[in-house]
């Protein structure tokens, strides 16, 4: 256990202590004066600076397309597999395989799908006599096309989860819906869905905890462009820490951005913690 | 009895295919030549080459990707190992042998590891430039062992598993060593296995660290690599598809390995409530 504790220790609960003294001191690599206490001071320059805004509602604005987007398309490739029968675990395998694929191979992938002039899509557009989309490049497009790409490389574990729990009902909740002569749609609404709650509030803690870390996909696919639109609140810190070196303020942005998480992060850490 | 619909299988096949179509696209158009990569109107080659293949096995100065493949091995593995066994001797020592304070360390454990990992970014930075590990493999080894997931992990397994063969060992005589060693660790053995799928999973893709932590060409990882290319190197095309195929095999065949691991404890974790 020894090893372990020094490992915790050193390189858990000491980054937190340092952050949290580095979100209230002025420490800039470029000068080498050292530090400064600056009280609050990086707290409120957070809250007056316009990129942090725009970083903040890039963030919301991206969880805000992706979380629904994965409870929802999650959910029917679940029923999906579950009624399909034969062939499920080839194709939930098929679905979570995208997932093993490292952000930069897949965001590059993507970046030419999305190509506005010798992409896949474009071209399919054009045989199909649509104008072309300007994907990444324009802002009204540029946060959906994320979307789209992320849907892809996580939709399959989610999938997974929520099928679980639907094999987890008793097969004799579905025959006696079947014979009161219950359509599927009916057996879905009334039997299915009220025992999957639980099962989706989970989907919805841990999605929403991940779109607000959202960071590699916008870095390969946009560069957090066009201007800013897809710039979030992780790669506004990893910029302003390790592009402009200012230390204490980046650290101050990661606290405000645990605060947005905390009160997902602290549902999570009950549930967690109910199991032990 | 669910009724099976084939309407709805046949769906979900089309799907399933379309859902690893784009790494056929990528398998087939690491093949092409450099002039046709860019060319959609056909996703299989018209002619096959391996040029692609013969600039990754060169490995240049500027794009060293067999160097980047070993060290993404090299600390993959490395972390994997490191993980598992500080893992299951820490669930050991606060689930058996029960030391003065393991329950309240656990509780601080669950506690941070709700702390999202972006915020150990800087300060991380900070100890590993004191250590003089910055820009080394240890830079991505040493944090990595530090999260709670796995202890939590492998406790709650052990927790799990009942606990009398143990206590007739150490009334033979064993010691708490052997009794770890030939007892508690064969009987983790499936949760071992699948904390070092998913922990290996997470090294070897790990992006936003590798970023960070590392700075000369030779010291990245594969993913950083690869996304070097995409700023330095975007019109070849084909040598960037070529390496995010090398990085994704080992995965492609983990994954076929210890797909029951996997889609298990992915399954489990939504039933927490």
């Amino acid at each position: 256990m020894a090893p372990y504790v020094i490992s915790f220790v050193l390189f858990v609960f000491l980054p937190v202590c340092i952050s949290l003294w580095l979100s209230f001191v002025q420490l800039d690599l470029s000068n080498a004066a050292g530090s400064k206490p600056v009280g609050f001071q990086n707290f409120t320059d957070a809250i007056k600076d316009d990129f942090f805004w725009m970083a903040t509602k890039a963030t919301l604005y991206y969880a805000s397309l992706m979380v629904p987007a994965v409870i929802i398309i999650g959910s029917l490739l679940a029923f999906g597999l579950f009624y399909m029968g034969k062939g499920r675990d080839a194709v939930r395998g098929f679905l979570y395989i995208p997932g093993i694929l490292n952000v930069a191979a897949a965001g590059i992938l993507w970046t030419w799908f999305f190509q506005r002039d010798f992409g896949l899509f474009n071209f399919i557009g054009r045989k199909m006599h649509l104008p072309p989309i300007p994907w990444l490049v324009d802002k009204a497009y540029a946060m959906p096309s994320i979307v789209i790409m992320s849907v892809w490389w996580t939709i399959g574990a989610t999938a997974i989860i929520i099928l679980t729990a639907l094999q987890q009902i008793p097969a004799a909740l579905f025959e006696a819906a079947a014979l009161d002569g219950a359509s599927t749609w009916q057996t879905i609404k009334k039997v299915a869905f009220p025992i999957l709650k639980p099962v989706l509030l989970f989907v919805f803690i841990t999605s929403t905890i991940s779109s607000f870390q959202m960071f590699g996909q916008a870095m390969i696919l946009t560069g957090g462009g066009p201007e800013n639109s897809t710039r979030g609140l992780v790669q506004y810190m990893f910029e302003t820490a390790f592009n402009g070196f200012r230390f204490g303020y980046g650290a101050a942005v990661s606290w405000l951005l645990f605060g947005l998480i905390a009160i997902f992060a602290v549902v999570q850490a009950r549930i967690v913690r109910s199991q032990s | 009895m669910i009724r099976a619909n084939p309407f709805v299988r046949g769906l979900m096949m089309v799907l399933g295919v379309t859902f690893i179509l784009p790494l056929i696209i990528m398998a087939l158009t690491s093949f092409k030549a450099e002039k046709e990569v860019m060319d959609p109107s056909s996703v299989l080659p018209r002619t096959y080459t391996m040029a692609n293949y013969n600039q990754l096995l060169a490995s240049s100065a500027e794009a060293p990707v067999l160097l980047w493949g070993v060290n993404s091995l090299f600390i993959s593995c490395a972390t994997t190992l490191l993980v598992v066994v500080m893992s299951a001797m820490t669930a050991y020592a606060i689930t058996r042998i029960k030391v003065r304070g393991g329950e309240v360390f656990m509780n601080i454990l669950i506690g941070t590891m709700m702390v999202p990992s972006q915020l150990f970014l800087i300060p991380l930075y900070v100890i590993l430039g004191r250590l003089g590990a910055l820009d080394t493999p240890y830079a991505l080894i040493l944090p990595a062992t530090a999260g709670g997931f796995g202890v939590f992990m492998v406790s709650q397994f052990m927790r799990s598993i009942p606990i009398s063969l143990e206590e007739a060992a150490l009334i033979d005589g064993c010691n708490h060593f052997q009794v770890f060693w030939r007892i508690t660790l064969p009987l983790c053995g499936p949760i071992l296995a699948t904390l070092g799928v998913f922990t290996f999973i997470a090294s070897w893709n790990d992006y936003i660290t590798p970023l960070v932590f590392m700075e000369k060409i030779t010291n990245y990882t594969l993913p950083v690599g690869i996304a070097l290319f995409q700023s330095s190197y975007s019109t070849q095309y084909g040598l960037t598809l070529a390496t995010s195929l090398l990085a994704t095999l080992p995965l492609l065949f983990v994954f076929i390995i210890f797909q029951k691991q996997i889609i298990e404890s992915m399954s489990a974790s939504g039933l927490k409530d």
